[in-house]
Formats: structure tokens, sequence, C-alpha cells
């Protein structure tokens, strides 16, 4: 659809204020055939329309209405928005703005993108504030609030019948909700300011977050691509080391070289690719878990580049620190659903009650790379249970995590020291599971142990993380790790928070710093270790 | 003794207007705050409908639903799930253990009294 061309000439005449006369003679035309054209009851073309768009010194493109498709387009979309779409809009409305408005037409259309992106930044916000606890709660509770005071009045509004002492109650009920509000929103206020503080410093991490929270710890394209990797690796030979090596030197010239000395003798680690050389290097004593998933990994990065890159083009990346972090993380997912087809997967893991230890003799694996794959098992329809994820390292700094909603597994720094997660480190190699709860009251079964790269000499120091699965109590009789516990028993489960900072629990014995009180005012801290419900030179 | 309605729900107020609310309909109501009891409450009050807050102390609102229709003696039990504006994820949630109705707050009142009376009014726990 194309906006009419008479009325550009129409507009574009008057505007140079030559009169249609005088244009008709100019052209060489009859005045009364040029307001037929000027009115759109005759088409123009060919030569006529050059003379004229030379008579009017316009570009003949702009004349015949080609850079206003655009316009038009975007003014579809903008009359198709279904907040205005009910409106009795002409049928000839849109082209008739565009061509006798044609700023207006562009300011409206600027204005309808500028919403639509603003209402999915909106959208976007409310799903980080949805995972942000403190926030939560205050919400919570203002939701209750406003639930109360509305109920409250409608009592008193629509019951004609009230007696004085009911009437009166139901209005110490408003007044008393009203004040509880101001106190929320202004400890609301108190939260965004700081939130918008620590906003300003954005992590290349927390850009990531934000990527995998958008997706949902899913990602449909590389799991596509994973699929038709899987195939091919499986039409050369039996998924594994052996026939992906074979691959990755057909298809492209790479030698995996396992031993030998370190391409990189200042950083070993336990493998290397080395693009300049193709050679991709293993240390002697890696893992043959640790051989298939890189070796999976590469082959995917080489292959489904394109795939990789179109994942993180959606994603706001604002720094090549955040970019190259995507990138890895992306290819770690390729690898996991390389490693681990999905419907396989969900259905091994269904069976077996989510034991990791049986899906790892299953697929060569590591509890890590299980676990990881556990996580983006959110395929909408099929879908695993949902899991978050978090790996700390012995200092107790998080280093990994995918969240889960609803529960908070904070981005960095330290969770609660009393979370499964570090408890594992007291007892290596031996899974531990724990029921916790949270001050709010939800319940989470928390899963974890310790994985350890090897050492390549007895001078290095063996590097040990901790890894943990978090799910929903509610789901927990699903997996093989609520056998034998009651789970309906309140008293076994441990008390936690997420963090000292956003805890609640103020006598908490492993406290370690003050709970951030927004609005509130900051307690001080006067003994790192002392619960500040004690005076000073109490015998804690 | 039998009664009509048991709510369970935290906040003082919206418990008193619920209770004023409901009983003004003509119902029979007891209620309590928290979870736990809520379970220990439906066991032994034997009510016929159920209006259960999602976020209660002690025991989520939803362990209370999964727990009432795990029970043989429970499950036919009609819920009324109590969730929170634009909390979908409790909605699926509260779907997937079997609520019966949901109504969401803020509300009107008229909205909790229709939905109770719809509950009543197709109850066959009688059979």
């Amino acid at each position: 659809m194309r906006a009419p061309i008479g009325f550009r000439i129409s507009n574009r005449r008057k505007s140079l204020k030559i009169s249609q006369a005088a244009l008709a003679r100019l052209v060489g035309i009859s005045p009364s055939y040029l307001n037929l054209i000027e009115n759109n009851k005759r088409d123009i073309g060919g030569a006529l329309l050059n003379r004229v768009a030379a008579q009017l010194n316009i570009d003949i493109d702009e004349l015949a209405g080609r850079t206003e498709q655009k316009l038009l387009q975007d003014l579809e979309e903008a009359f198709a928005d279904p907040m205005i779409e009910s409106l009795p809009f002409r049928p000839d409305e849109r082209r008739e703005l565009v061509a006798q408005y044609p700023a207006s037409a562009a300011a409206l259309a600027t204005l309808h993108r500028a919403y639509s992106s603003a209402t999915a930044n909106a959208e976007a916000y409310a799903d980080r504030l949805r995972s942000d606890p403190l926030l939560g709660q205050l919400l919570h509770q203002i939701l209750s609030g406003i639930t109360a005071v509305r109920s409250s009045a409608e009592i008193l509004e629509d019951v004609t019948d009230l007696d004085e002492a009911e009437r009166r109650r139901f209005l110490a009920a408003i007044g008393r909700d009203a004040r509880t509000l101001s106190d929320v929103a202004r400890n609301l206020i108190g939260q965004f300011e700081t939130s918008s503080r620590s906003r300003r410093s954005g992590s290349p991490a927390r850009e990531i977050d934000d990527l995998i929270i958008e997706q949902q710890n899913h990602f449909p394209l590389l799991e596509q691509a994973a699929e038709a990797l899987r195939l091919e690796i499986e039409q050369s030979g039996p998924f594994g080391i052996a026939t992906l090596t074979g691959l990755l030197q057909s298809k492209f010239g790479v030698d995996v070289a396992v031993g030998g000395p370190a391409p990189d003798p200042e950083f070993p680690g336990q493998y290397r690719f080395e693009p300049a050389s193709r050679i991709m290097w293993f240390q002697g004593a890696s893992t043959l878990a640790t051989r298939q998933f890189q070796l999976a990994r590469l082959y995917g990065e080489l292959a489904a580049a394109e795939q990789i890159a179109h994942v993180l083009e959606s994603a706001i990346l604002s720094t090549p620190t955040a970019r190259r972090l995507a990138a890895r993380a992306a290819g770690s997912y390729l690898a996991g659903a390389i490693v681990f087809p999905y419907e396989r997967m969900l259905q091994d893991s269904e069976e077996s009650a989510y034991d990791i230890d049986h899906l790892r003799q299953i697929y060569h694996a590591s509890f890590e790379q299980v676990a990881h794959r556990l996580v983006t098992l959110r395929r909408p329809g099929a879908e695993g249970i949902p899991f978050g994820f978090l790996r700390s390292d012995p200092a107790g700094r998080l280093t990994k995590h995918f969240p889960l909603p609803g529960l908070l597994l904070p981005n960095s720094g330290h969770a609660c020291p009393l979370w499964a997660i570090y408890g594992a480190f007291r007892t290596p190699d031996a899974l531990l599971r724990q029921v916790v709860r949270f001050s709010d009251g939800s319940r989470y079964l928390f899963v974890a142990r310790t994985v350890q790269r090897r050492p390549g000499s007895f001078r290095e120091q063996p590097v040990l993380s901790s890894v943990m699965l978090a799910c929903d109590v509610l789901h927990a009789d699903r997996t093989i790790y609520g056998s034998g516990l009651d789970l309906a028993d309140l008293s076994a489960d441990i008390p936690v928070g997420p963090s000292c900072r956003l805890c609640t629990r103020r006598n908490c014995a492993s406290r370690q710093e003050e709970a951030l009180s927004p609005g509130g005012g900051r307690a001080e801290t006067r003994a790192p270790l002392l619960p500040s419900d004690f005076a000073l030179g109490d015998p804690a | 003794m039998a009664i009509d309605i048991l709510i369970a729900e935290d906040e003082p107020s919206i418990l008193e207007s619920l209770d004023f609310i409901l009983r003004r309909a003509g119902w029979t109501i007891s209620a309590v705050t928290d979870g736990e009891a809520a379970l220990e409450a439906v066991r032994r009050l034997r009510p016929r409908v159920l209006v259960l807050d999602v976020m209660l102390p002690k025991r989520s609102g939803f362990e209370v639903l999964k727990q009432i229709r795990a029970d043989p003696e429970l499950h036919a039990l009609r819920v009324l799930i109590l969730t929170a504006k634009g909390q979908q994820q409790d909605r699926r949630i509260a779907e997937e253990f079997g609520a019966d109705v949901f109504v969401t707050k803020p509300y009107a009142n008229a909205e909790v009294v229709s939905a109770v009376r719809q509950l009543l009014g197709r109850d066959g726990r009688a059979a």
C-alpha cells in the first residue's frame, strides 16, 4: 500500500507556493488534468512524473513514495496496537497522514517505537524485580495492604446496616493499613535508591545473567543446533572421544593431543585449543568426561559459530569481556546439549529420579556437566524439574550461577554460610543434601558436592569447587535426593537466608554481616560476629 | 463440628474483612493464620471450602494444597486459592497441584463471595 502520489505533488507544490496553473504550464499539461492527478483520480508515471519532480525540485523516489513505504509500515504497526486499534480510523487515514503530514506521521511512528521499547524494558525490569526477594517482599506487603484497604472500604460503602462498632472497626483497619502502606512505600523508595546506585555498576557477569534469565536457562536455537550436530556425529561413529577426535580432524583439521608439555607453560590448565596450530591439547591426567565435553564444545563452536553468534546478537552485551564470557557460556551450553541430547536426557532423568551419579554413568560425564544440563531442561511442554545452579570456590566466592525463579541465588560474592554448597567442602566428593527454609517460609531442597580438577604435578594446588543444585521442596519427592527424607517435617528444615546482607534472621549465629535495611538507616555493626540483640560485653 | 468455610490467611485486616463478608453471605466460618494450622483445621473441622492464601507462614499455601490432594480423606475438598496479581508462576503451580478456583489480590469482595458460592453450589461432597 502506498501513500497517494497526488497528495505529495499537491503538498510539495503548495509548499513551494506555485499555483496549480503555473505547474501545469511548466510540465506541459492542462490545469484540469493536473487537478485530477493531485486528487488521485489519474495515475501519473514515466516522463511526466520526471518533469513534475524536476519542476518541484524533489527526488523522484520521494515523490513516488518509495521512501514513505517504511513510514507507512511503521504506522500500520502503530495503528494495529491493541491499545488503539478500535479507534474509528478511516480506511485511508494512514496513507493520507503519511502523504499530507509526513512529519506528524513520522512522529507517531517514532513515538510508537519508543513506547514499544519502553514497554519491553518495563517488562524486563518487572522480571528482574520479581526475582529480587526484598522488593518481592515489599511488593507483597503493598499488595496485601491494598487488598485489605479495598476490602474494608467496600464493606463500609456497600453494607448499609453496619452497626457503629463494626463501622469503627473497619475504619480503624483502613487507618492501620494506610499507615503500614506508607512505611512500606518509604522502604520501597529507599530500596530503589540503593538499587539504582548498584545498577550503575553493571558487570559482565550481570549482563550474562540478564541474558540467561530472559531465556529462562533454555536456548532453543542452540538445542536445535546441538541436535543436528549430534546426529552428524553419530553418523560417523558412536558418540564419544574417538568419533569427535576423528571428526575434528576430518572437518576442521584439528589435531587432538593428550599429555605432553602444555602449549602455554604459564597457564597449564586441563585443556587448551591453539587456533594457530590447530591443536587441542589435554593434560594427560584430565578425565575422560572433561575430554569428551571439551571436544564436543570445540566441535560445536566450530560447526555452529553462526547460531552462537545469533544467540549473542539478541543480548545486550556492552563490553568485549561480556561478549567473550557469553560466547563461552553459549559454547558450554551447546556442548551440554550435544553430550546430553534433550529428549533422552529428560527421559533418563525422570526415570532415574534425577540421580546425578546414575546420569554420569550413562553419559560418561562429570557431576558439574550433568548438573548444568539439568538446569536447561526447560523446553516448553517438555520440562524437567526446575533447578537453580550455583558453583563456589573454596573461598566461598560464587563463580557460576543459573537462577531459579523465586529463589534468590546471589549473583556473586557469598551466599548464606549455612548452605550445602559450603557444607560440601567438609566432606569432599560426597553428596550433601539439605532441606532449607527461608524466612518468608519458602522451602527448597539443596544438593551439593565438590568437584575437582586433576593437578598435573605435586607442585600444582588442586582446584576444588563445590556445585549445588536447588529445587523447590514441592518437587523434591520426584528426586532421588528426597527419598528417605520426611519432607513434611518442618522441624528438620535448616533455617537459612539468601546472604547475610539480604537476610532478615537477626539472631542467626552464623551472621557475618549486618542486614541491609533500606530507608530504615543502617545498623552499625559493633562487633562483626555478635548478633545485634546482644548487649556489649555479652558473653556470646 | 462441620463448617462451611475455612479461611487460611495471615494478614489480619484481610482476614477480618474476608470473615465479615463470608459470614454476611450466610456461611459458617473458621479461620487460621498459618499453613500448619490450616492442615490441622481441615482435618478437624471438615470445611466444605478452603480459602487458601499462597503466602502463609510455616507452610506455604502450595504445600498445604499438595498435602490435601495427597490425602485420600481430604483430596475432594474444594480449594479457592488467593494469588497475587502478576504471579503467573504461582497460578501455574496452583493449577498443577489441583486448585479449584483462583481469586487474584487485590480483589473485589463480590469476587470472593461469588467464587465461594460457585464452589459450594457444585459441592458433591455429601455423596
